[in-house]
């Protein structure tokens, strides 16, 4: 079972003229568990919808999506930020850490509201980053590397079967991305499928799978799926039936 | 694939169940975490939190502040005119030609009037004619008032009232004043001298009798066949008019045979004229709170346009819209429950400063504890400004998409 699964998703927007701009188009995408996929792919192509789509911020106009396999493609906007916080985690280009919370409480920021005090696994989680000497420093007193640890803990604090990063290295140096992506891939050995989107080749090193998106049409979506990505729809069904088996 | 939604809406419902189950402790606690985050929020910008805080401030004082005065002012005012409702004046009906009380009219008024449910009040029936009055080096035109039981409807500021006035003359305030006589001296009434028995403390209310003009003398000293008008002295302007009622009822039953002089209608009116000036003033200061509610909207959507990002990550990561509505929600009611709280303090430290200012101003009115009424509503008017002006951006924020908010 796919920890992530898209079929046939297309995403159309309302552009300014008569014709819709078409973001994705009959993408066929899946990761498993424990596995790093990079989405590489120009401005514009559509990456970041893909992730919108991957991470239950926007629906598909059409196709499935599918979340341990269980199909989320529709639902309402309480049952679609519960599955969210149950199983996808975030990590952003630009860390988007709380300013007014200390470090430890952006990471239990999203359990926050619930009954329990999640913070003492929040500060377990930084210090499995080499953060545990800064649990209550405030994002300011950070540097960009250790925010994104902070992001990455954030990401994780509810064990989700998804971590979706959107150029997580996009503004770090070097040496600090290379420190970022090591903690990606000791983050999918714990059976989490990590799926970047990015310009940055050093991602590409790192991943277990680069996929490229052009024009929203998705190349490699389906490992083991290669010929058929950019084949005739007809054989689709077959292929998604047959995807498991093959692996 | 159909299974598999089957089991997502299971699981929804199931959590569903657990969460209206927490109740009303799930319900505060979500609200801990909110609150906290909301201060913080505010800590943030302090001197536009500080802004917000001191407009929700003004607008508390005005509305406390003006209800307070305009609540002493009612208060003062009836406790200057309070005494007028509790005298009514019977005087004979000159149109029907009765040219004054009889015995037996007295007679009829005591019966109507003894009845519990009138509060018993006292009748005192006058003689009435006008004199000059002598003192020792100067003379006055005064009434003269024949009267057997004066304890009843007055008092007496010097010398003592007798329970039977037999002889010798008790003095009205202004009369003593003008001869510049007091108890022990004697005043000569129509050639007459007469000692002074008593001076009358200076009457408080208004009346037609008015007893500081007066001097008043035992019913013997008058050889007229009726009284003039006779004087029923209640506890309250309520068992005034209920007495006066009862006289109207039953004396003048078959014949209007006596005018009825009450004002407690015209205390009626005043209170009327007050409470108007009350709603006045709270409208008044109802204006500068609804000035600060609008500036607590404007903080409000700055500030929840600034963090958009922030609000959207906060969704993207699964926060729900019910628990942003709530932060948002707690930052708008601090403000207000700030500022009410800065402004009820202000109101009572600005009211204490006129009073001790002030000696004119009664401090018993001032801490009447109707006016705690006012500091209240002002306190709840404070915080449901704040909440009510919070609601629109916190709605607003809670509601955007979070890819919308994510990506500017």
């Amino acid at each position: 079972m796919y920890s992530v699964e898209l079929r046939g998703a297309t995403k159309r927007y309302p552009g300014g003229g008569a014709e819709p701009v078409v973001a994705l188009d009959d993408v066929d995408f899946a990761v498993e568990p424990g596995e790093f996929v990079a989405v590489v792919g120009p401005s514009g192509s559509g990456k970041s919808t893909l992730l919108n789509v991957l991470g239950l911020l926007d629906d598909p106009t059409e196709g499935w999506r599918l979340l341990n396999g269980t199909d989320v493609t529709e639902l309402s906007v309480a049952e679609r930020t519960a599955a969210r916080k149950e199983s996808i985690g975030f990590v952003f280009q630009d860390f988007h850490l709380l300013p007014t919370l200390t470090a430890v409480e952006n990471v239990a920021l999203p359990t926050a509201f619930d009954p329990g005090d999640e913070r003492d696994r929040a500060a377990d989680l930084l210090a499995r980053f080499g953060l545990g000497d800064r649990l209550d420093h405030e994002p300011s007193e950070l540097s960009g590397g250790q925010k994104q640890r902070v992001a990455i803990a954030r990401a994780l604090i509810n064990e989700p079967a998804v971590l979706l990063a959107d150029e997580p290295t996009g503004n770090l140096d070097t040496e600090t991305g290379e420190s970022i992506l090591a903690e990606f891939e000791r983050v999918k050995e714990e059976g989490v499928a990590v799926i970047a989107v990015t310009h940055d080749p050093l991602v590409e090193e790192f991943a277990d799978r680069v996929v490229e998106l052009r024009d929203g049409v998705l190349k490699g979506g389906i490992a083991g799926e290669t010929d058929s990505a950019d084949g005739s729809p007809s054989d689709r069904n077959a292929t998604a039936a047959l995807a498991p088996e093959e692996r | 694939m159909s299974d598999g939604s089957s089991d997502g809406t299971a699981s929804d419902d199931s959590s569903d169940g657990t969460a209206s189950g927490r109740g009303v402790t799930g319900w505060l606690r979500g609200w801990r975490p909110a609150v906290s985050m909301a201060s913080r929020n505010l800590r943030r910008n302090r001197v536009r939190t500080v802004l917000a805080v001191l407009g929700v401030c003004i607008g508390v004082l005005a509305v406390a502040a003006l209800g307070i005065f305009g609540n002493v002012l009612a208060l003062g005012a009836d406790d200057a005119i309070g005494d007028i409702g509790t005298q009514v004046v019977v005087s004979p009906n000159a149109d029907a030609g009765v040219e004054s009380l009889s015995a037996a009219d007295v007679a009829a008024i005591r019966r109507a009037v003894d009845d519990p449910a009138v509060g018993d009040p006292a009748v005192v029936p006058l003689y009435s004619d006008s004199a000059v009055v002598e003192g020792a080096s100067s003379q006055t035109f005064a009434t003269v008032y024949g009267v057997e039981e004066p304890g009843l409807a007055f008092e007496a500021a010097e010398g003592r009232l007798p329970d039977r006035h037999r002889q010798g003359a008790i003095v009205g305030a202004g009369v003593a004043e003008d001869l510049g006589v007091g108890a022990g001296d004697t005043v000569g009434i129509a050639g007459t001298q007469v000692r002074v028995v008593a001076v009358l403390a200076e009457s408080q209310t208004f009346s037609p009798v008015a007893p500081d003009d007066a001097v008043f003398l035992p019913e013997s000293a008058f050889s007229a066949d009726g009284y003039a008008q006779a004087l029923v002295v209640a506890e309250s302007g309520e068992t005034a008019r209920a007495a006066a009622d009862a006289i109207r009822e039953d004396v003048n039953a078959r014949e209007e045979r006596v005018d009825l002089f009450e004002l407690a209608a015209i205390v009626d009116e005043i209170n009327e004229f007050f409470d108007l000036l009350s709603t006045f003033l709270l409208g008044l200061g109802a204006i500068s709170l609804v000035v600060a509610g609008v500036s607590i909207l404007n903080v409000m959507l700055m500030s929840t346009v600034e963090r958009r990002q922030e609000i959207g990550v906060m969704r993207a990561v699964g926060v729900t819209r019910r628990d942003v509505l709530r932060v948002l929600l707690a930052e708008a009611g601090l403000i207000g429950a700030a500022g009410a709280a800065a402004g009820t303090l202000l109101t009572v430290l600005l009211v204490a400063g006129l009073v001790a200012a002030t000696p004119a101003v009664d401090a018993a009115l001032v801490i009447d504890p109707t006016n705690g009424y006012y500091l209240l509503l002002a306190l709840g008017f404070g915080v449901g400004v704040g909440l009510v002006s919070g609601a629109y951006p916190a709605w607003k924020a809670a509601n955007e998409r979070p890819v919308e908010a994510l990506r500017s």
